[in-house]
């Protein structure tokens, strides 16, 4: 096998009993012993909650014009955003219009923007950009340079503060910030449906960020969460997943994220056929599943209508610790919509679903 | 964690035996490699079960995981609580979390099973 790639955190997961799984080739918390994914998954609901999401890439877009080329490229308009805000944007195929991934640019100001792809679309997103970028614009993968620590729920902002971070900032925001000899990017995002912040450290801080995280995050109960808690968190949320729910064979329109698409701007990746695909209707749409009996669907399950026909296949499917009932996306007919009875082959077995709107619980970051 | 008086299969089934009846459930190691279990489908009472066969299904919140029969025999009794509380699995998989009770076409077919040196070593404990 392969060497996985570790994080710069990995002792800490080791002395925590984790369990680890390969993530993008990477060697990541699962879950961790004492917790597991129904304890990880309630704490931040209910609390705080603490990911190392060091295996998500790191770049930098330096130089004259590296606002404009992003903005000439990846489909969500940056001139909606100021210096200061994050946004969530896709890559896409100039050809097919498919989704390369799916990232978050941190625009500093018009020459200098930080993106945070997913660990195994990395090296390729960097190298699109860099076989694209103009002479002036630099494009650097920082993946190995960087930690990135999640801190979600209800109780992060109070944390936070109590660790001596300025958390007062508004969703999609962020601040470079001296943390007492700790160079911080500070982020209010996430990927769990809480009010968290996503925090970007050297990789050569990430102890120390992450032990004083802990320190401050006794009192409120955190725990370290791992990456099976946050895939039924963004499930909840119905949060579409690179790999699963978004690929290269599957456009915006069909995952329903035209709204990260700028699509008045005149120029970005994929523009000319995901216009044209927008205007005829997809051929397949991404829709949540609630189960209405104990079935839980799963990636690649059939999902068929009354008459046995095959509509579509789950993209993404779990249990809802919210909910406590199995929950799904996947990719359906155009002519299948909300509030029908769909039926997932899970295992041979007939799992009747309702077609429904994400997100599957009632939460917001925004909140 | 193997109790010695168990018997074991080799797909993380234990025995115990109690008279003409025994009682099966999944192993710590089963439940610890499953994460947590969120339900539990068992036969009902007076279903026929067959060595080796599927008689039931555990799934986590990540994977689904056939229980197999670690012997022929009728369904006496299953653990309706796990219906509700499929947590127990997790918690006491050798006590509060047993699954059925089988009355054995055979009885000597327990001594057949893994002792628990052997599945010790099956599972590198």
């Amino acid at each position: 096998m392969e060497s996985l790639l570790t994080s710069p955190l990995h002792d800490r997961h080791v002395a925590l009993g984790a369990k680890l799984g390969e993530f993008g080739g990477w060697s990541m918390p699962l879950e961790y012993a004492g917790g597991g994914v129904l304890a990880e998954h309630a704490a931040v609901r209910d609390a705080v909650g603490v990911f190392d999401v060091s295996h998500l890439g790191k770049a930098s877009v330096t130089g004259p014009g590296a606002r404009a080329f992003l903005n000439a490229t990846l489909t969500n308009d940056l001139d909606r955003i100021a210096q200061g805000k994050a946004q969530y944007t896709l890559c896409c195929d100039d050809a097919s219009g498919g989704v390369v991934d799916d990232l978050i640019v941190y625009l500093r100001g018009d020459d200098d923007c930080f993106l945070v792809p997913n660990a195994a679309n990395t090296a390729e997103v960097v190298r699109r950009l860099s076989a694209a970028a103009p002479p002036d614009v630099r494009i650097e993968n920082l993946h190995r340079e960087f930690a990135v620590i999640a801190v979600q729920g209800p109780q992060s902002k109070e944390l936070l503060d109590d660790a001596g971070l300025r958390p007062e900032l508004d969703y999609m925001a962020f601040l470079d910030t001296d943390w007492d000899g700790v160079p911080t990017t500070l982020c209010r995002s996430g990927y769990t449906g809480e009010h968290g912040y996503e925090l970007v450290v050297p990789a050569a801080d990430a102890i120390t960020a992450w032990d004083r995280i802990f320190q401050a995050g006794e009192r409120f109960g955190a725990r370290a969460c791992g990456l099976g808690a946050r895939d039924t968190l963004r499930t909840e949320m119905g949060y579409p997943l690179h790999g699963q729910d978004l690929s290269l064979d599957i456009t915006p329109n069909q995952a329903r994220v035209g709204w990260a698409v700028g699509w008045k701007k005149p120029e970005f990746w994929g523009r000319h056929v995901l216009l044209t695909e927008r205007e005829q209707g997809p051929k397949r749409v991404l829709r949540g599943l609630v189960a209405l009996d104990r079935g839980i669907p799963r990636p690649h399950m059939p999902v068929r209508d009354a008459s046995g026909e095959t509509v579509g296949e789950v993209t993404s499917g779990t249990f809802s610790p919210t909910r406590r009932v199995g929950i799904a996306l996947a990719l359906l007919a155009p002519t299948i919509s909300e509030d029908d009875e769909v039926v997932v082959d899970v295992r041979g077995r007939p799992c009747p679903t309702r077609v429904v709107k994400p997100p599957f619980v009632d939460r917001s970051p925004q909140a | 964690m193997i109790p010695d008086e168990l018997r074991y299969t080799a797909e993380h089934e234990w025995v115990r035996s109690g008279g003409d009846t025994v009682r099966v459930g999944i192993t710590d190691h089963a439940q610890e490699a499953l994460g947590d279990i969120v339900f539990v489908t068992l036969p009902e009472v007076g279903t026929e079960i067959e060595a080796g066969q599927s008689l039931g299904e555990v799934e986590s919140t990540k994977s689904v995981s056939d229980i197999y029969a670690p012997l022929s025999g009728e369904v006496i009794a299953r653990n309706d609580v796990l219906d509700a509380r499929p947590e127990l699995v997790n918690a006491d998989p050798y006590g509060d979390g047993w699954m059925i009770e089988v009355r054995p076409t055979d009885p000597a077919d327990v001594d057949a099973l893994l002792d628990a040196a052997a599945y010790g070593k099956l599972t590198g404990g």
